[in-house]
């Protein structure tokens, strides 16, 4: 479905993606572990058009995605939630998710219930402006948000960062969730252990570089993985 | 007491003007975040395009004023198109500077073609005035105030309610974020621009009336005490822009009435800094602190 060929990365002078080879199929989770500045979010951004690679390509379905622009990528089928989550917030949360369907607009009220459904805090501040969520709210809009364009691949940066560990336990079973209901996910983690619980496959990156891959469990299995991510 | 309530309405009146052009300022930076100084001079622009359509081509004032409105509609689109958004990623301050050369070029363009004489504006809102127990309100200030209002109210709903509306705050919040959900920054970049330079020329042809005579500087002082009514209200809110406009506006016609004809810009600017003293953002200027 995605298949990310050489890319190579440049913020001014640092070289922070080098050589990055990889393929998320479809119905697959596919995580990309590593350290913070390891280039994950980067690899992201790359796929979205934030950045550009100046090698390489990147194909989606059967498409160069490698030089469109940014915004119309969610008319594919390819939805971004982005590290920090970004949700608009100044604005409802309702508004939020209208955003999310901004290129779908027929799916606004079936995606809404569908939203609300998954996430019920959700429904009890549609009205309240999303600055006032807190993290955990903030990231299950954030994703909500992103489900509103109906996306077939689904990027997930970061989702449990800075959270309290039951709601990333909730924000994992909703990632599972959504996988079982026929979205494929590719998921950027620091939580290594999390990640690889979950993940059909996984790359593991180290500063700007894929260093190692392998289905998540050998992965988890490995004791390199174990030394570096898991604590021992 | 006549006094008092003849000065609030011309305050208003004049405070109407500067919050249309205010709209302008605020709106362009709160998407483009951008200082737009060439806004004023649209105005100039859709002054005289007010000019040439009545008296040259003998327009009816209605159609002129439509045609006005769509002129600097593209005016201001084009100016976008061709000096800033080459300079998207480019450094503010030449972004700025940028601003101020195509203030200029079109102050020029404007000498070029109607020299640098004055010129009358024509009479295009004749309406008689009404008198409400010895407050004088003329037709023009009457049109002035009522459009201003209705105006404000569908500019709010546009922005609260409607698609593109959303679609511009959540650029103005975070573009990148925007780009995620499908919308193009480029497009409500440009939407903002038409959207802001048809207010100018709306409020050109208020300035107009009121003014009677036109030339090729007649955008700056409007424009700066405009740019000042955004700042005042907070920059980037829209009704803050409003609130700051119509305060300017009255607060000017105050002084003027009151204390001083010629202290009257020292001192509006004087509560100027003394807001922003109190209150950096401005009046209405709010700053959400985000969570991590």
């Amino acid at each position: 479905m995605l298949k990310v060929d050489n890319l190579n990365v440049y913020y001014g002078k640092i070289h922070a993606l080098k050589d990055i080879n990889f393929e998320v199929k479809e119905h697959e989770i596919v995580a990309l572990i590593g350290a913070n500045g390891a280039g994950k979010s980067t690899t992201l951004k790359t796929i979205s058009g934030m950045l550009r690679s100046s090698t390489g390509s990147i194909t989606f379905g059967n498409e160069d995605i490698s030089h469109i622009e940014s915004y119309k990528l969610i008319t594919k089928g390819l939805a971004h939630v982005p590290e920090g989550r970004r949700v608009f917030l100044q604005m409802t949360v309702e508004e939020n998710l209208e955003m999310g369907a901004y290129t779908n607009p027929r799916y606004i009220k079936e995606g809404l219930e569908d939203v609300y459904k998954r996430f019920p805090r959700l429904l009890h501040r549609r009205n309240q402006i999303a600055g006032t969520l807190s993290g955990g709210e903030q990231q299950m809009l954030a994703m909500g948000r992103a489900l509103m364009s109906q996306p077939k691949l689904l990027m997930l940066d970061e989702p449990s960062m800075g959270l309290a560990p039951i709601l990333v336990d909730q924000i994992f079973d909703i990632v599972k969730e959504l996988h079982e209901q026929g979205t494929t996910i590719l998921l950027v983690e620091q939580n290594a252990g999390k990640a690889l619980e979950i993940a059909d496959r996984a790359y593991v990156l180290e500063s700007g570089r894929i260093v190692l891959s392998g289905t998540g469990a050998e992965l988890a299995q490995s004791e390199e993985i174990k030394k570096a991510y898991l604590g021992g | 007491m006549s006094l008092f309530f003849q000065t609030l309405i011309s305050g208003l009146s004049l405070g109407s003007i500067y919050a249309l052009i205010a709209l302008g300022y605020t709106m362009v930076y709160g998407i483009a975040k951008m200082l737009n100084f060439a806004h004023g001079d649209v105005i100039m622009i859709g002054a005289y395009s007010v000019i040439v359509t009545v008296m040259s081509l003998n327009l009816p004032p209605v159609i002129a004023i439509l045609a006005s409105i769509l002129f600097c509609a593209l005016l201001g689109v084009t100016i976008e198109f061709l000096a800033y958004k080459p300079l998207r990623k480019a450094s503010p301050l030449a972004v700025l500077i940028t601003a101020i050369g195509v203030s200029y070029f079109l102050q020029n363009i404007a000498q070029l073609i109607f020299g640098t004489q004055q010129k009358a504006f024509p009479k295009i809102i004749d309406l008689p005035g009404i008198r409400i127990s010895g407050v004088e309100i003329n037709g023009i200030t009457l049109i002035t105030l009522a459009v201003t209002a209705i105006i404000m109210i569908a500019l709010t709903l546009f922005i609260n309610k409607t698609k593109v509306g959303k679609a511009m705050r959540a650029v103005s919040e975070d573009k990148e974020a925007a780009e995620l959900m499908g919308i193009s920054t480029n497009r409500t970049i440009s939407v903002t621009f038409a959207i802001g330079s048809a207010l100018a020329a709306v409020a050109s042809i208020f300035y107009g009336a009121t003014y009677t005579y036109i030339k090729p500087t007649t955008g700056s002082m409007p424009g700066i005490k405009a740019f000042t009514a955004a700042v005042f209200g907070g920059i980037g809110s829209i009704p803050g822009a409003m609130l700051g406009g119509i305060m300017l506006g009255v607060i000017e016609q105050y002084s003027k009435a009151y204390i001083s004809t010629t202290m009257s810009d020292a001192i509006v600017f004087a509560v100027l800094i003394i807001v922003l003293l109190v209150k950096p953002t401005g009046l209405l200027g709010k700053k959400i602190s985000e969570k991590v």
